[in-house]
């Protein structure tokens, strides 16, 4: 399930579907799982991931020369969705894998493996609008992203086409980077909620337990992704969880 | 001119990027739209390129090379006599002009062989901007001169050591830049590739290659050209030389790929044509913001590339380019590392012009198609850029003892001014 509005503030974590390994990948989500953590991204390694900083980019390039793929993610999705039925994991991934996969199909084999939804960076939503019979139909929420400069016109857009939770980009930039929690960013958190119901899943740069204090009574989603995926490479996989647990126990 | 639909051409082109980008793709999109059909924006461009980079350049006769070859007479459009030394200069001096009305204080840019960055870094001189510049690990060892030049005139340049250290992670990066700083700088995509509108505005500023041509080819012979030859890396010299061509079918458009060493994955950068036995054709994928023909693998990784030339070793290539090639209007060859710089040479020792490694390419594609062709027929070669950037290529191709003597005792003199100004210290 995802989580409801209103809902108190939750960690969203990650995988990269081959980094370390493929044989690592199930013991390192289940000791997220562990550690209390209810969503999780599956991304698919990718050569050219655009939206992500150096964290992610070298976490890709290693989780491909160690066999991640679409294949080997839809795989790793159907194994953790049965073991964890509590906790909702999203397939994270950019465009040309899906692409080359079919869109459509793949919505069906999302499904099928249990995912709940989607994350697709450079899938803008005059994309995602013809999918949504498909992915109502299926189960699979497109999760859309708005930023800090998405005019109100889009952001209505996308507030109509979104489903399950709004990623809301909290600054300008790619992922792995400190934000800013102001009044700035709350007034832009009141701007986005004018356009949807949805929970709101902050992400890029929340990176400690004081990011998450900032975010407690904001939003619904603390998406602690590439903090994690570096404290996966310097720590190993347990203590990465143990860190994660800190700050699950810390909300 | 070739004009697209909603950013389409034919199945290819489009905007697929993060959300983050979009605002200022759409602010430039519609500048684009205000301008590009506006005579007086197009005469401020023109007169632009004829105050600071001597435009119109020159259609050179090749006499020699044409008795030479036996066939087509060879003639070339000397893009290398631009300012800068090739034809990204055409592109960024006009967004440069998009920068001003913009405001934006800031520009970056990808680079392969560093010419574009070399021009973006002069323009940004000009203009008093802050300038960054990414380029691939490895094509900055490829192409240190125009490194040296970049940093001389006031562009930092960052260098890429992700993936293949080329090209493709150069524009990657210079995006991840531009999702962090769109407000104020400008990102001057440097060739006909990326998102909506870049394929469509970078052919626009281009184009001046082409329209300068179809009045030259009337004065100097009466008639169109039989064939226009171009290499195409990313594109966007071959689309400014074939756009005002596109609507004549009489002239035959032809665009020389990178054979690299041979139709291994990796070994090539040949996205346009079947090349020899490979099992890894191009095939239609969306990256880097835009839907093209990619070197990929069947699950959608973008694959290696290589050529002699850093400026032609893209993993992708121009929508409009990938368009034209589907729907036959557009001839695709291409010229292995050895055929270049055997045309590279020949050049040079027959008509005295030093050509970059690139540009070699449409020489090596453009000599096979003239010996095909019948005397009566006239071949225009778009040479693209000079060679300068390439001696220490070309220093280890053909070697000469006395480079390399000169060498070391140009390193001795640098090691004993630095040993000087310490003692000095």
């Amino acid at each position: 399930m995802l989580p409801e509005e209103g809902s108190d503030l939750q960690i969203m974590s990650h995988a990269v579907v081959g980094y370390p390994s493929l044989e690592e990948n199930q013991p390192a989500i289940d000791g997220l799982v562990r550690a209390g953590v209810k969503l999780i991204e599956l991304q698919v390694p990718f050569s050219d991931p655009v939206a992500d900083g150096a964290t992610l980019v070298n976490a890709c390039h290693q989780a491909l020369q160690r066999g991640g793929s679409l294949a080997t993610a839809l795989d790793l999705a159907k194994q953790v969705c049965q073991r964890h039925p509590q906790v909702s994991f999203i397939l994270m991934s950019y465009l040309n894998p899906l692409f080359r996969f079919g869109l459509e199909d793949l919505i069906g084999a999302a499904a099928e493996a249990g995912l709940k939804g989607m994350i697709i960076p450079d899938l803008p939503v005059e994309n995602v609008e013809p999918l949504l019979p498909l992915c109502d139909d299926l189960g699979i929420a497109p999760i859309l992203m708005v930023t800090p400069n998405t005019p109100e016109h889009r952001l209505e857009r996308i507030g109509r086409a979104a489903r399950g939770m709004l990623y809301v980009v909290a600054r300008q930039g790619v992922t792995g980077k400190q934000s800013q929690w102001g009044e700035e960013f709350r007034c832009y958190l009141q701007r986005v909620r004018r356009y949807t119901d949805l929970p709101l899943a902050v992400g890029f740069g929340v990176r400690s337990e004081a990011d998450l204090h900032a975010l407690q009574g904001q939003a619904e989603v603390a998406a602690v992704c590439s903090k994690y995926i570096e404290w996966q490479t310097s720590l190993g996989s347990e203590r990465a969880a143990a860190k994660l647990a800190e700050l699950t126990a810390a909300i | 001119m070739i004009r697209s639909e909603d950013g389409f051409f034919g199945q290819f082109g489009g905007r697929y990027v993060p959300e983050i980008l979009l605002p200022a793709l759409i602010e430039l999109e519609e500048l684009f739209a205000d301008l590009r059909d506006d005579d007086g924006f197009w005469r401020e461009y023109l007169l632009l390129a004829q105050q600071f980079s001597g435009r119109p350049t020159p259609l050179t006769p090749c006499p020699g090379l044409t008795r030479q070859l036996g066939g087509a007479r060879i003639w070339l459009k000397r893009e290398d006599l631009n300012h800068s030394g090739a034809h990204k200069v055409n592109n960024v001096l006009g967004q440069g002009l998009l920068v001003q009305r913009m405001g934006k204080r800031r520009v970056i840019a990808e680079t392969g062989a560093g010419q574009h960055g070399l021009a973006t870094a002069i323009m940004a001189a000009r203009l008093g901007l802050d300038c960054t510049i990414y380029m691939g690990a490895d094509d900055i060892e490829r192409q240190y001169s125009n490194v040296f030049w970049m940093r001389q005139l006031g562009a930092e340049v960052v260098p890429v050591s992700t993936g293949a250290r080329t090209l493709k992670e150069a524009m990657d990066e210079a995006l991840r830049d531009w999702a962090a700083s769109s407000d104020d700088t400008h990102y001057v995509l440097g060739t006909a590739c990326g998102p909506a509108p870049f394929p469509e505005l970078v052919t626009y500023f281009q184009s001046v290659i082409g329209l300068e041509l179809k009045d030259q080819c009337q004065e100097e012979f009466g008639r169109y050209p039989d064939e226009i030859v171009a290499c195409v890396g990313g594109g966007s010299n071959a689309m400014g030389v074939f756009a005002p061509f596109l609507d004549l079918p009489e002239v035959r458009l032809t665009g020389v790929e990178a054979g690299g060493t041979g139709p291994r994955p990796g070994a090539h950068s040949v996205r346009l044509s079947a090349y020899g036995d490979q099992q890894d054709a191009a095939e239609t994928g969306i990256a880097q913001g835009f839907k093209t023909l990619f070197l990929q693998s069947r699950d959608g990784q973008l694959g290696a590339t290589h050529s002699v030339a850093a400026g032609l070793d893209y993993v992708g290539v121009s929508p409009i380019v990938a368009h034209l090639t589907e729907t036959l209007r557009l001839t695709p060859a291409y010229a292995t590392d050895q055929e270049v710089l055997k045309a590279f040479q020949l050049l040079m020792r027959t008509e005295g012009i030093i050509p970059a490694l690139e540009s070699s390419h449409a020489l090596a594609g453009g000599f096979k198609r003239a010996a095909e062709l019948d005397k009566s027929q006239h071949l225009v070669i778009n040479l693209s850029g000079r060679g300068d950037k390439d001696i220490f290529k070309i220093a280890r191709a053909f070697p000469q003892p006395e480079w390399r003597e000169f060498l070391d005792r140009e390193l001795a003199r640098q090691s004993n001014e630095k040993e000087g100004s310490t003692d000095v210290a």
